[in-house]
């Protein structure tokens, strides 16, 4: 039955999808073509396949968290094909691409379930860590870093004989196979580190060597923050970290020495990166220096403010005017065009994804299962926070994808192998 | 061991609740502000960067066209292929300088009326076209170069019109200017010296400057006089050389300050021929201030004409302000004092005589077409307003002709063809005259036969100077014009 619901609701978002890029094909050309009918193949067979795998190896998988994914997926591809439609022709491989992972994820895990994957916690930390550092091989190797807007966030892989560079956000796998990494961690450790052994003072402090997964969070951020000049990266992952520490042991001090270290660390990054206070600055007052750090942020401004209420509509806007509108500012995209109705109808959307996950979380018995549905949710809800905030002058711009709406095959892939685990972890509580 | 999990999604949803608080107040209470910020681009890329229709003369030379931008695939470039010769017709858009002239008024059906709303969706798929449309002009692409070259370096304008459609044939004013140079990347240094060139290259002499219209005016004096039966063709006055007027010292004397014929008497349309303001002083003063404004106001003083770009109102004083002022009267009659005229309105009143004392409305857009040139909608000519009878209009077009034939207006005859016209020499205080030509050809047109009514001014006597007069320098003008017409 819940399977039906979802296959339904899925049917619902390509159709949103497909209707999306036929108003914005409307408004343009005044002509439908057949990316109206591709886009509508592309979401069933990438979301539909998903979902057959589920019936097939997760039947008792929540049926909400597919439908939330595809919905959001289907917004950030309308505004994708809006601004650049070779991009979104791209995009609809990277979503088949990503739908075709989640379900060979799915069929894996069909016997062992995810427990599997606590065993192989150390081989993920240092595929992670190797991920991570990829995009620092020289630029003459065959699989190469790659500088893009100024960050090292990229690797491109020339394919041999072939005329041909892909690339890649390995960052974007990495976190995912860090936080399997630290949910196995806590899955064994948790009850260790929630010990409160010492007091200094009114403060209660656990064992000092529980204290080390903390310093080596603080520590990989801000190695990442130099390196790669990624703040939002290093920003994500150390409050993912935190996250999960204070949700596994209860113990406010990880949040606390947590908020310690990272306004230690925003303060020597402040003091260091001359990047990092363009940003600061740019995020206190956008129009400070409107042709320069401020562009982009008064650009999302502007894009939003016009787009009022009810946007512009479909195609009728001009979010192509806003730099990094298909990754970073997909969100100021669609604010301009469907108004403040789509701008709080993608919160609500994330809002129902973390719900839903963390709902998960909390039904899982085991360990660590609730560790991985609780961190790959707050994975997804902290890195949507966190670049919607940058939109929107909470915080300063951080430079991450929006999930599941950016586009980005990396990203996509992400999102797609969260979908899977969390599915699969959720089917495994409820069989 | 659940509850600091659901600590952490309380935060996160709290993260949400305040992004939502922030997009809102982005949105809706500042969205205004941020909308409407000179710095938004959106506002300018809305007005330039959209796909526009194309403007045509009725001979097909695109005077105004839209292409895809090399450097973005979503914005069209605008671009006027005629220069300076389309300039104030039909405007431009323009990012730093807004929009002017029919790229303004027509700018609804110009810009694409495509939407994605539920009838907009259906018109499409019922077969509807919502790309931008165009227009197809009344203006021919021969006569305006014509019109042009004959104005050559001087100030002033010509404006030409169908009489018995009111279809703009000409719409020209010198100095002009290139719109391109108004959009380009180097607008906001041309837009400047536009600004501050004294001759004012951006103002459309042909309907937004007012001058004394002079002699010309006399046409007015004229059917005044004949609708009220107070004097016909050979009616005869007395021919001094200077006439004082009543209740002062003050002189009119003629334009060359001698007497019209030989000092006897003249008929009326003798003083026609040759523009004697004795005569006409004085037939003003006979019909008086009210018929002289009633008159006037009859072939459009006072009003706005009625047209696809706004016309400046031509003024005639109310008649209670000069009726007890016999000087001033006289002088109104002849087209001086307080009587100031845009070039359109004085090609009306050529028009009026040519087309038995009916105005039509002057229109210069014709079609507005489908991008696959099927016309959406036509204009259909409609008539304006009587200006005098027909029986009036006959005895001027007679008078009219004859000053082409042999009065002050012989440089603008074309042989072979019948034009009726009148000179106008508009003294102005100061300066050298304002010359003047109206007219219209050919003298009764045969049904279906093409005619051209106009008004030329060249201002403060072109390079002419002081001794420019009407019949010397807006009569040739309006010679090759007709030459062309007539070719």
């Amino acid at each position: 039955m819940t399977r039906n619901a979802e296959a339904v609701l899925i049917v619902g978002a390509a159709t949103l999808a497909s209707i999306g890029v036929a108003m914005v094909q409307f408004a343009r050309d005044s002509w439908l073509d057949a990316d109206v009918a591709l886009t509508f193949i592309v979401f069933a067979f990438t979301f539909g396949l998903i979902h057959l795998t589920f019936r097939a190896w997760a039947p008792n998988a929540n049926p909400l968290i597919l439908p939330i994914a595809a919905f959001l997926a289907a917004i950030g591809f309308i505004e994708v094909f809006r601004i650049d439609p070779n991009l979104a022709a791209l995009q609809r491989w990277w979503l088949a691409i990503a739908g075709i992972s989640a379900a060979l994820l799915i069929w894996l895990l069909r016997d062992s379930g995810v427990a599997v994957l606590r065993r192989y916690r150390y081989l993920f930390l240092v595929a992670a860590v190797g991920l991570l550092l990829l995009p620092l091989l020289p630029e003459s190797w065959p699989i190469q870093g790659a500088v893009v807007n100024g960050s090292r966030l990229w690797v491109r892989v020339t394919v041999p004989f072939a005329d041909v560079d892909l690339s890649f956000q390995p960052g974007e796998v990495a976190k995912v196979l860090l936080t399997i990494f630290l949910a196995s961690y806590l899955a064994d450790r948790s009850e260790a580190m929630a010990t409160v052994s010492r007091s200094l003072g009114p403060i209660r402090l656990p064992e000092p060597r529980h204290l080390g997964p903390v310093l080596v969070a603080a520590g990989a951020a801000f190695l990442v923050l130099m390196y790669q000049r990624d703040l939002g990266a290093s920003l994500l992952l150390f409050a993912l970290f935190i996250a999960m520490l204070y949700a596994a042991t209860g113990r406010g001090i990880y949040v606390f020495s947590g908020l310690v270290a990272v306004v230690a660390a925003g303060v020597v990054a402040y003091q260091q990166f001359a990047h990092v206070r363009m940003r600061i600055s740019a995020w206190l007052d956008p129009f400070a220096d409107f042709t320069g750090a401020g562009y982009q942020t008064a650009q999302g401004l502007f894009a939003m403010g016009s787009g009022s209420l009810t946007g512009s509509g479909l195609g009728l806007g001009r979010p192509d005017l806003i730099p990094e509108a298909t990754t970073d500012f997909v969100f100021a995209a669609v604010g301009e065009e469907l108004g403040l109705a789509g701008s709080i109808a993608v919160i609500t959307a994330y809002a129902l994804f973390v719900t839903v996950g963390i709902g998960i979380a909390l039904r899982c018995r085991d360990r660590f299962r609730k560790y991985l549905a609780g961190g790959l949710t707050m994975l997804v809800g902290i890195q949507a926070f966190l670049i919607i905030a940058g939109v929107v002058r909470v915080l300063p711009i951080t430079g991450l994808t929006t999930p599941l709406m950016s586009y980005g095959g990396s990203s996509l892939l992400a999102s797609a192998l969260i979908i899977a685990l969390l599915g699969r972890a959720s089917h495994e509580e409820r069989a | 061991m659940n509850d600091p999990l659901r600590r952490t999604a309380w935060t996160i949803l709290a993260g949400f609740l305040i992004l939502a608080v922030a997009t809102t107040w982005i949105q809706a209470l500042a969205g205004p502000g941020y909308r409407d910020d000179p710095r938004n681009p959106r506002l300018v890329a809305f007005r330039v960067g959209r796909e526009r229709g194309a403007i045509v003369s009725s001979d097909g030379v695109v005077a105004a066209r839209s292409d895809p931008s090399p450097d973005s695939s979503q914005t069209f470039v605008r671009s006027y292929p005629g220069g300076a010769e389309y300039a104030h017709t039909v405007g431009f858009v323009s990012v730093l300088f807004g929009a002017r002239g029919l790229e303004r008024e027509r700018s609804a059906d110009l810009v694409s009326n495509r939407d994605t709303t539920i009838s907009g969706v259906l018109n499409a798929l019922m077969g509807g076209d919502p790309r931008p449309r165009g227009l197809r002009l009344t203006i021919d692409d021969d006569l305006q170069k014509a019109a042009l070259t004959a104005l050559g370096d001087n100030r002033g304008a010509v404006f030409a019109l169908d009489p018995s459609t009111g279809a703009v044939l000409v719409a020209a004013s010198t100095p002009g200017f290139d719109p391109n140079t108004l959009i380009g990347p180097d607008a906001q240094p041309a837009g400047q010296l536009l600004d501050d060139d004294p001759d004012q290259p951006l103002l459309d002499r042909s309907i937004a400057k007012t001058y004394p219209p002079g002699s010309t005016f006399k046409v007015i004096t004229t059917a005044a006089a004949l609708d009220a039966g107070i004097a016909g063709p050979s009616t005869e006055y007395p021919d001094p050389g200077a006439l004082v007027l009543p209740g002062s010292t003050a002189t009119i004397s003629n334009y060359d300050g001698g007497v019209c014929i030989d000092g006897t008497t003249v008929t009326l349309e003798e003083a026609f021929v040759r523009s004697c303001n004795t005569v006409f002083a004085r037939l003003g003063m006979e019909v008086g201030a009210e018929r002289l404004v009633t008159t006037a106001e009859a072939f459009g003083f006072n009003s706005v004409i009625p047209y696809d770009l706004e016309i400046l109102a031509s003024a005639m004083p109310e008649a209670r302000s000069f009726a007890d002022d016999p000087p001033e009267t006289a002088q109104n009659a002849i087209g001086q004092r307080d009587v100031r005229a845009t070039p359109v309105q004085m090609a009306l009143v050529a028009a009026a005589v040519a087309n038995g004392g009916e105005i039509m409305i002057p229109y210069v857009v014709a079609d507005v077409f489908h991008s696959d040139g099927m016309i959406e909608s036509s204009t259909t000519p409609a008539v304006w307003r009587r200006a005098t009878s027909p029986a009036s209009a006959a005895v001027l077009t007679n008078m009219m002709e004859r000053v082409v034939i042999s009065g002050t207006g012989r440089n603008a005859a074309v042989p072979g063809v019948r034009i009726a016209g009148k000179t106008g020499t508009a003294e102005v205080t100061g300066a050298p005259p304002h010359a003047w030509f109206i007219g219209f050809g050919p003298v009764e047109a045969g049904p279906g036969e093409p005619q051209i009514a106009l008004a030329v001014v060249v201002e403060s006597g072109g390079s002419a100077g002081e001794t420019a007069t009407g019949g010397s320098v807006a009569a040739p003008i309006a010679q090759m014009i007709f030459a062309e017409f007539f070719q």
